[in-house]
């Protein structure tokens, strides 16, 4: 604005770990849904050709993100110890994170103002981030992944599937658990083309470096 | 159904006018004096005559297929004839001879004559037990577990004849069964999780009236879907649940495999009328079935119509597909409503 250059300043928000993990996730869940949308519609979509192949596909891909999701709860709990700092929302989160990050979202980032929060290893998400995320993380997808084990092994774990409401229960919550996962990958999606450049968010989760332009 | 009808007459009809005179006074009732009593007979002629009542050769009398039977027997030293089975059952053995299973078993060795039942008065598990004689449940499950996904839940849920004969028109027969581990008293042992409630288990539970009417409340001969739900949320019958068996309605003996049956879809695709049709299949004194129809559409109800009864695809719910659709629709809302006011805002970003 005044004449000089901005700076870059690049940070390493990203570990590969992460990033493993990440794209591990998208493309299996992506897999899920194609194939899970022809398991429950067999007669209207045939992606992957035999229903066979669709469940053999949804069961493998299930399995990837149960044992994806494991790996980065590990990851971030035992290893690097950060899963409290990142995911849980602390009181300024709560008092007053949301409310600015909202604000920014649905107010100031139309006159194009700048987003208020700047990431950092320790601090990657917003909080709104934080809440969707732990939302997602500690809700959505336990819960979807284990009623999608009880599903692909209904006679060994019957008792199971009996004592918490029946086959049918299971299968609603497994649908509609998946839904709202979805639902909320369409805004994730959306969200990740909000930055400097349409493709700026996407860049560290491939690389592993975020580039910011710098304030001063 | 007529022209087996006529053989039956036919065939008895030529029995009768072979039967000894001498013979011709002795009833059921003679035979079964001995016949009832295993001390007597042994255990390989014993008869029980409660199932044998029930029986259409009970009809016929002990005599039409056991025509050497004088009133002296068996003092007379005579062999009892026994009657071919093909001389009423012309039609049906024909198509059995034309299937690879002809040369392995005979028709008594899958169905005792004196016990034998109608298909609606048999249960899928007892259907199973039959085939089972033979075919060891622990080798059909490691030989279906190669190629079928959940092999084990297929063989519970399925009378076998569902995929191994051509048996069209199927519905969801719905059994009485329990919830958790069966009582040491229920008499089916068709494997884990397949044990059916037996007629005194029901009929303790239905004190004076009749077992329908632990579903059936009105007595009306139909379980809606109302009832249904009752049942299955009722705390006084917390520990049965209801088990679907997809079974058909018409048997065909001509067993085989059938190519059309290694496609998933010709069970798992929804649209066909007879798989969500259903009929609640209640015990009977004498080891029959009483087969109850249910309201058309109860096994696609979301939650409590069919609880523990779900085949993917076939029997999804509307109403979860439309609530499913709505949270979907939710995620659209941030990229499209946000996305437009983007789009229409965007000088402002690139100023």
């Amino acid at each position: 604005m005044n004449g000089e250059t901005p700076k870059i300043k690049r940070v390493y928000l990203q570990p590969t770990p992460v990033r493993i993990w990440h794209w591990l996730n998208a493309f299996g869940i992506l897999a899920l849904g194609a194939s899970g949308v022809q398991i429950r519609f067999p007669e209207f979509v045939s992606l992957f050709g035999s229903y066979k192949s669709a469940i053999m596909l949804h069961n493998t891909a299930g399995i990837l993100v149960a044992v994806s999701f494991s790996f980065w709860f590990f990851y971030y709990t035992l290893i690097v110890h950060k899963m409290a700092r990142l995911y849980v929302p602390n009181r300024d989160d709560l008092e007053n994170g949301l409310a600015r990050q909202a604000g920014f979202y649905f107010f100031r980032y139309f006159l194009g103002e700048p987003n208020p929060h700047h990431p950092s290893p320790d601090n990657k998400f917003n909080p709104m981030q934080k809440s969707a995320y732990m939302l997602i993380m500690f809700v959505l997808v336990p819960l979807v992944s284990l009623t999608g084990i009880l599903l692909m092994n209904v006679a060994p774990l019957r008792d199971m599937v009996v004592l918490i409401g029946g086959l049918k229960f299971l299968v609603a919550l497994h649908f509609l658990l998946a839904c709202a996962l979805f639902a909320f990958l369409f805004t994730h999606v959306y969200l990740a083309t909000l930055g400097r450049t349409p493709l700026a968010y996407l860049k560290p989760m491939w690389t592993g470096w975020e580039e910011e332009m710098e304030e001063h | 159904m007529g022209l087996h009808l006529q053989h039956l007459f036919t065939g008895f009809v030529a029995l009768a006018l072979v039967l000894p005179g001498g013979a011709a006074a002795l009833e059921n009732g003679d035979c079964l004096i001995c016949h009832s009593e295993a001390a007597t007979v042994g255990i390989e002629r014993l008869i029980d005559p409660v199932r044998f009542d029930h029986t259409a050769h009970s009809e016929l009398g002990c005599l039409a297929c056991h025509e050497t039977v004088t009133d002296q027997h068996p003092d007379d030293g005579i062999a009892p004839s026994k009657a071919v089975c093909r001389t009423c059952h012309e039609d049906m053995d024909a198509e059995y001879q034309r299937s690879e299973h002809a040369a392995n078993a005979a028709c008594g060795d899958c169905h005792n004559p004196h016990a034998v039942l109608s298909t609606s008065e048999v249960s899928g598990s007892d259907m199973n037990r039959q085939c089972g004689a033979c075919h060891a449940p622990d080798i059909m499950a490691d030989a279906h577990g190669v190629w079928l996904p959940q092999a084990g839940l297929h063989l519970e849920m399925l009378p076998c004849i569902s995929c191994h004969s051509g048996s069209e028109n199927y519905a969801i027969v719905l059994y009485v069964t329990y919830r958790g581990a069966a009582p040491d008293s229920a008499s089916d042992d068709a494997g884990p999780g397949a044990a059916l409630a037996g007629f005194e288990e029901l009929q303790a539970l239905a004190g004076e009236r009749n077992i329908a009417a632990l579903i059936d409340t009105d007595g009306d001969g139909l379980a809606t879907l109302e009832e249904l739900i009752r049942f299955n949320t009722s705390p006084y019958y917390r520990n049965l649940r209801l088990k679907g068996m997809l079974t058909p309605e018409v048997v065909t003996h001509d067993l085989q495999i059938l190519d059309n049956r290694w496609d998933c879809t010709f069970c798992h695709a929804s649209g066909s009328g007879a798989m969500q049709s259903s009929t609640l299949a209640l015990p009977q004194k004498d080891g029959s079935y009483l087969r109850l129809p249910v309201e058309q559409g109860a096994v696609l109800d979301a939650l409590y119509g069919t609880p523990d009864f779900y085949m993917m695809g076939a029997t999804r719910s509307m109403a979860m597909n439309i609530v499913g659709l709505v949270i979907l629709s939710g995620g659209l809302v941030m990229p499209v409503g946000h996305g437009l006011l983007r789009w229409l805002t965007r000088s402002n970003r690139h100023s």
